[in-house]
């Protein structure tokens, strides 16, 4: 129990080293949303001054983090110049929908990589495993971008997916189930790529992460008492692989979050990621900081979950 | 194949490939930055070696067209005017690394037909002379990054292996801060941090600064766990006998431990570098037009028109697979070759 | 305790002398206050003489290793004092150390990781004389080879990579590495225990020889007592960290005192005894 709320309150610290260093980050750039206008002759530079001071974009850094931490607490997390209303709210809806993107992927992808992870590793050596090995490889070596784009051009030139979009346009009209159906159909191509970029390096940990457990004595004892292969390699080999896959999940979800972002981009999912491209491009501070640290929570939530699961399985750790 | 003899083939395509991209303003037939609306969106130009009257010509050759009202695309084919293919032609002068000027070029046509390899774009740009031109930014974007990313490892490793201690902690915690980031995040909040109308040779870099100081941390981990073996190596304690001061050991056994980590890293941190900084491009926040950065080629595609209408858009993205497969498969048999050799 | 045994030979006094010397570890568990504090050997007294040779034996764990370790200024000790030639090694300073590393010099038990694979044999055996400072390029590989002659190497295999030896080969290449300053004292920890039998012999001659020819002094760290018994002049023995007993080599063997010691010996013989067994 100690063990986790250490690592509770090391996630709570890194969290907080983060909003600085992303808060920092971006105080560091000279100009901000009003330069743009403040270039127009037809508007005065004392309008553009009382703006500036009205969001507060004269004040010094500390005084700014401290609004800015005080807005957290708050709960609206500071507002968007370009959409005038308050950052939490347009970021929740934004999240909601990565979330469901990037959480879908990640299950699709685990649940189909343990499977072939396990089956490569006992396989190991057989035509099916370097059949794999080979597929993996290629997969691995397509950039992300690539891919993505692979996706968009086939459903723009088959048309059987939506080339975009969350929703279709008549989407409020429809029934429950025709709605489902509708979201699962938009669902699929995104979700697919994300699925296609981050299934390659997991396959090949999952399997190289059952090949060391294999080939430990105790698995080769249990072989020698008579137990079955299917059992050895379920409740023997996969218990003890499980230790490294779950440190593991972590670095996959970091890994998806970043593909994500690109991936809403090409197509055209209204997540989290095209926001902050345009808020950058606005230089909408609040925006880009909240996106920043949404992901961050994401990703040290994720880790955590990781941890406790490690902590509750692994006797190890618990020795400690 | 073996591993040795796949790395000699992996560097030597590699060599080759950057070899023309070095010289791109040679072997390309136009500038990257060239336009002609009246040959926007061309499809690849076909090359012929047979005309129309079914007679062979050694000079391979090709026709002129007519635009017709909808573009390029639509052109017509005039098959009565044939243009032959002519090598090492005068054209639009180019600079080779920034000093050098020259005008000759490998291959071109006379105006006004035109050599389309790749076809060309929105603005009549010649898409495999962008492409060619374009290595020269993303690939030595990625390699500078890189190469930035694993020096700023190695001192931060070395050191936090070497001496331990607190200063060992600090720096570990401070990588840890950076991993905790996805980091594609963490690139764009930090190219939200720049300037966004600036020069290109700012932007760019400007760009190869912000990778190569994102990417430190995990060369830096791999490191301080190959000198915190390697310290302790009683070689490295004999060399202490003898009166060595740190910087020597440093310099002479624990280091040179780490030559075969650092260069797999290397080769493992280009590419995604390179593809960073095409990614950056795409969405419109690396280096802006006209430079041609495979990113800037690939964006129109964000476009359903040219999606759906122009293919030959997408021929960057696949021209940039096989690259990176030689950049794994050098990566791959470095590991292993790294494996075997005894430390 | 056991002061020396009563040496008559000699008039500069003893090249070194280690007083009261103890070395602890002390560990931290990660993520608590607790400290845990191990001591490796305590209140060790000894002393070698010019010329002569001092066998350290005991079992494995017994400290030997961390003894060596520190006088040959590997490691601080915790407590004690280290004497070279009357002068206190725990004192000096950083230039002045540099200096006395040159008069004591070790040879590790496992040859293959005391010398860097990437390095040729000439490199190795020179490198002493590049840290410290010695003689031109030209002039530091001449003297390599001299050293590889003196050791029983083949000179023609100067540029050859220490994994292109066999073991006894690269315990040469040590030895000379660690004559090339010139040394008063050489240490040998546990030096001969990764040879084969035959090697061991051959490796004990050549040492011997370099005594006689050098007015070398020699620390033996060993758990082998036979082996040690032909060479040594004095033998120590340590049990769990102490000195138990601590006399000329024809005194312990002959009329051991101390219960260990005796066992030690027994346990030597009655491996004899059933190799004997077994050969006849």
């Amino acid at each position: 129990m100690r063990y986790l709320t250490r690592r509770l309150v090391h996630s709570t610290l890194l969290l907080f080293a983060v909003s600085i260093f992303a808060f920092g980050i971006l105080q560091l750039a000279p100009g901000d949303f009003f330069t743009p206008i403040s270039l127009n002759p037809q508007i005065s530079a004392h309008t553009v001054a009382a703006l500036r001071s009205q969001y507060g974009l004269d004040q010094s850094f500390p005084i700014r983090y401290e609004h800015w931490l005080q807005s957290v607490f708050r709960g609206d997390f500071g507002i968007s110049f370009a959409y005038g209303t308050p950052v939490a709210p347009l970021l929740a809806v934004r999240a909601r929908n990565t979330l469901l993107l990037t959480g879908t992927s990640l299950l699709v992808a685990w649940l189909l990589a343990i499977p072939f992870g396990i089956w490569s590793a006992a396989h190991r050596g057989k035509w099916a495993d370097r059949a794999g090995g080979i597929l993996t490889s290629s997969l691995l070596t397509v950039p992300d971008l690539v891919l993505f784009l692979a996706l968009l051009l086939m459903a723009v030139r088959t048309g059987w997916f939506p080339t975009g979009g969350m929703t279709s346009a008549g989407f409020d009209d429809l029934a429950i189930g025709g709605k489902l159906d509708d979201l699962a159909l938009h669902l699929v191509l995104p979700c697919l790529g994300l699925v296609l970029t981050t299934l390659p390096p997991l396959v090949r940990h999952v399997r190289s992460a059952m090949i060391e457990v294999l080939e430990a004595p105790f698995v080769r004892a249990a072989r020698a008492h008579g137990i079955s292969e299917r059992r050895v390699l379920l409740r023997y080999a996969l218990p003890v692989a499980a230790n490294p896959l779950i440190t593991l999940f972590g670095y996959s979800l970091a890994a998806m979050l970043s593909a994500s972002l690109l991936v809403e981009m090409v197509l055209s999912w209204p997540g989290v990621g095209p926001l902050l491209v345009e808020a950058i491009l606005a230089k909408d501070v609040y925006v880009v900081v909240g996106a920043v640290m949404l992901s961050s929570v994401f990703l040290v939530a994720g880790n955590l979950v990781a941890d406790a699961v490690l902590f509750a399985t692994d006797p190890r750790i618990r020795m400690d | 194949m073996a591993q040795s003899q796949k790395l000699a083939w992996s560097v030597v395509v590699l060599a080759a490939f950057s070899c023309v991209v070095l010289f791109a303003g040679f072997f390309v037939p136009y500038d990257f930055a060239a336009q002609d609306r009246d040959t926007a969106f061309a499809p690849p130009t076909g090359i012929h070696f047979v005309d129309a009257g079914g007679s062979f010509h050694f000079r391979p050759f090709v026709y002129g067209t007519r635009d017709l009202d909808q573009g390029a695309a639509s052109a017509e084919t005039y098959l009565d005017k044939s243009y032959p293919l002519r090598w090492f032609v005068r054209g639009a002068p180019y600079k080779i690394a920034g000093i050098f000027t020259s005008r000759v070029h490998l291959f071109g046509v006379e105006k006004p037909a035109r050599i389309f390899l790749m076809g060309s774009d929105g603005y009549g740009r010649d898409q495999f002379s962008r492409f060619l031109y374009g290595g020269q930014i993303s690939l030595l974007a990625g390699l500078i990054a890189a190469i930035l990313s694993v020096s700023i490892g190695i001192v931060a490793g070395g050191i936090a292996g070497y001496y331990g201690g607190w200063i060992d902690e600090i720096l570990m915690r401070g990588g840890e801060l950076f991993l905790a980031l996805p980091w594609l995040y963490l690139l764009f909040a930090v190219r939200a941090a720049l300037p966004l109308h600036i020069s290109q040779w700012q932007v760019f870099l400007l760009l190869i600064s912000v990778m190569g100081l994102i990417g430190w941390a995990r060369p830096a981990r791999l490191i301080r766990g190959v000198v915190l073996s390697a310290k302790e190596r009683n070689f490295v304690l004999a060399a202490r006998g003898m009166g060595a001061s740190d910087a020597y050991l440093l310099r002479r056994h624990v280091l040179p431990q780490t030559y075969a980590v650092l260069l797999t890293q290397i080769t493992l941190l280009v590419p995604q570098y390179v593809l960073a900084e095409v990614t950056l491009t795409f969405l419109g926040l690396g280096v802006g037009e006209p430079m041609p950065s495979w990113g800037a080629l690939l964006s129109s595609l964000q476009q359903y028109s040219v999606l759906s209408s122009y293919w030959w858009m997408f021929l960057p993205a696949v021209l940039m697979i096989p690259l990176f497969v030689v950049f794994y498969a050098a990566a791959d048999a470095l590991q292993e070759l790294h494996k075997s050799v005894p430390l | 305790m056991n002061s020396g045994p009563q040496s008559n030979c000699n008039p500069c006094g003893p090249l070194l002398r280690v007083s009261g010397l103890g070395k602890e570890y002390v560990l931290r568990r990660p993520f608590s206050r607790k400290k845990v504090a191990v001591s490796a050997f305590q209140d060790v007294s000894l002393a070698i003489f010019p010329g002569k040779t001092l066998a350290v034996v005991g079992e494995s764990g017994a400290g030997k290793s961390s003894l060596a370790r520190c006088i040959a200024l590997l490691e601080r000790p915790t407590t004690g004092g280290i004497e070279l030639a009357g002068q206190n090694l725990l004192t000096l300073s950083e230039k002045e150390l540099s200096r006395a590393r040159r008069k004591v010099q070790m040879i590790f038990q496992d040859s293959a990781s005391a010398l860097n694979p990437r390095l040729t044999a000439n490199e190795i055996i020179a490198e002493p004389l590049l840290i410290q400072g010695e003689g031109t390029k030209s002039q530091r590989r001449e003297r390599a080879l001299q050293l590889m002659e003196q050791v029983g190497l083949n000179r023609a295999s100067e540029r050859k990579r220490p994994l292109e030896f066999s073991g006894g080969q690269r315990q040469r290449i040590a030895i000379a590495r660690a004559l090339a300053l010139g040394p008063q004292l050489l240490i040998l920890d546990e030096a001969l225990s990764n040879l084969d039998a035959a090697n061991q012999e051959l490796i004990l001659k050549l040492l011997a020889e370099l005594q006689a020819a050098q007015a070398l002094s020699f620390l033996h760290i060993s758990h082998d007592l036979r082996a040690v018994s032909e060479f040594a002049d004095e033998v120590a023995v340590m049990y769990q960290g102490r000195i138990v007993e601590w006399r000329s080599a024809r005194d312990l063997f002959a009329s051991p005192e101390h219960s260990y010691t005796r066992e030690l010996l027994a346990s030597a013989r009655s491996v004899d005894s059933i190799l004997l067994e077994r050969s006849a």
